[in-house]
């Protein structure tokens, strides 16, 4: 199961689940602070809007929903932010390495750790492995320790782990993964992180084609029903 | 020092050139462009092609007319200004004295 949105995409509707929702938003809000230093960074990102609309037309071929798998290949051509950075600025080629790594950490958004609970690495409600990475610790198994350690000498541990738990919000998107880890939010290291994305995805895209089998199924008669209220339900 | 990268520099190096000289035989739309680029194997992801595109405008070698399109909303159409016109005369005749000078260099490096 997952939650639909209707998008207005370079001018094309499109029908768009939850998690390639999220995905593409993150994919455009960080080519948009690649290029807020460049004039016409509005126009740049509009543009690419309407060629992954047009890409998004050709590759539907009669399907009802984007999901991520269609979104990932077509982040595959587009390519990442780094990939078409480095032609933005055609001198930069001519900068001696250690310069352009130096320019680079500028175009840095965020530094330093959140906090956030670990979703993919964890136990009970992956506050222990939220709290590893935010500390630094290479393997969330000494946290957990103290932790239970805690939990059967008496139960201190009980309810301020359950109030953490609500507190802290679980890392959701690609780049709450990246602050909770510590590792900058920048060009680099979301470059970065959709090659390895794509890595793994490649790996577990059988699995995935089964699932996503059984889950247009039951999305299928559900969209027949958005289709009438389509343009005025834009999300951007 | 990596073989792709250079190979990348290389690339880039004439992209400009290219991409101005496909506009300059008739007003483009950029996924035209792109599919023209491809063919050449000039780029490889097509994210690039926008960037280049937005500065060449800002230096007023392009300009765009909006046309309506069948099959989505109006599309941008890019041509050369006159300005645009005599860059690529420019980049055109780099690009012989270039080609004369690697052929120059490179048989000499056989010999």
């Amino acid at each position: 199961m997952n939650k639909i949105f209707n998008i207005n995409l370079g001018g094309y509707p499109f029908t768009i689940d939850d998690d390639a929702y999220q995905h593409l938003n993150w994919y455009l809000d960080t080519i948009k602070s690649h290029f807020s230093d460049s004039e016409g960074c509005e126009e740049i990102v509009g543009d690419i809007e309407v060629r992954m609309a047009e890409l998004f037309t050709e590759q539907m071929n009669g399907q009802k929903i984007l999901t991520r798998k269609d979104l990932d290949e077509v982040i595959k051509i587009m390519g990442s932010p780094q990939d078409f950075g480095a032609a933005a600025e055609s001198s930069e080629e001519f900068i001696d390495e250690p310069v352009k790594k130096k320019r680079k950490s500028k175009t840095r958004i965020k530094t330093g750790r959140k906090l956030f609970r670990d979703n993919e690495d964890k136990v009970i409600g992956g506050v222990c492995s939220g709290i590893s990475a935010y500390f630094g610790i290479q393997d969330p198994v000494w946290v957990r320790l103290i932790v239970a350690v805690l939990f059967f000498s008496g139960g201190v541990a009980i309810i301020p782990y359950i109030v953490l738990w609500i507190a802290i919000p679980a890392a959701r998107t690609s780049g709450d993964r990246l602050s909770m880890r510590g590792e900058p939010v920048n060009v680099e290291s979301i470059g970065k992180m959709i090659e390895d994305e794509m890595h793994s995805f490649s790996e577990t895209v059988s699995e995935f084609g089964r699932e996503f089998g059984s889950k247009k199924k039951r999305i299928t008669p559900y969209s027949d029903l958005q289709e009438e209220p389509y343009r005025k339900g834009f999300l951007f | 020092m990596k073989i792709e990268n250079a190979r990348a520099q290389m690339r880039k190096g004439v992209l400009e050139l290219c991409v101005l000289s496909i506009i300059s035989k008739e007003e483009a739309y950029p996924s035209d462009i792109i599919k023209k680029l491809k063919e050449a194997k000039l780029i490889v992801v097509e994210g690039t092609l926008y960037p280049l595109l937005n500065r060449l405008k800002n230096a007023e070698l392009l300009h765009y007319n909006w046309r309506e399109s069948t099959s989505g909303p109006p599309r941008k159409y890019y041509y050369l200004t006159e300005e645009g016109q005599e860059f690529l005369g420019g980049l055109k005749e780099t690009w012989k004295e270039l080609t004369q000078a690697v052929n120059l260099s490179t048989k000499k490096q056989k010999v």
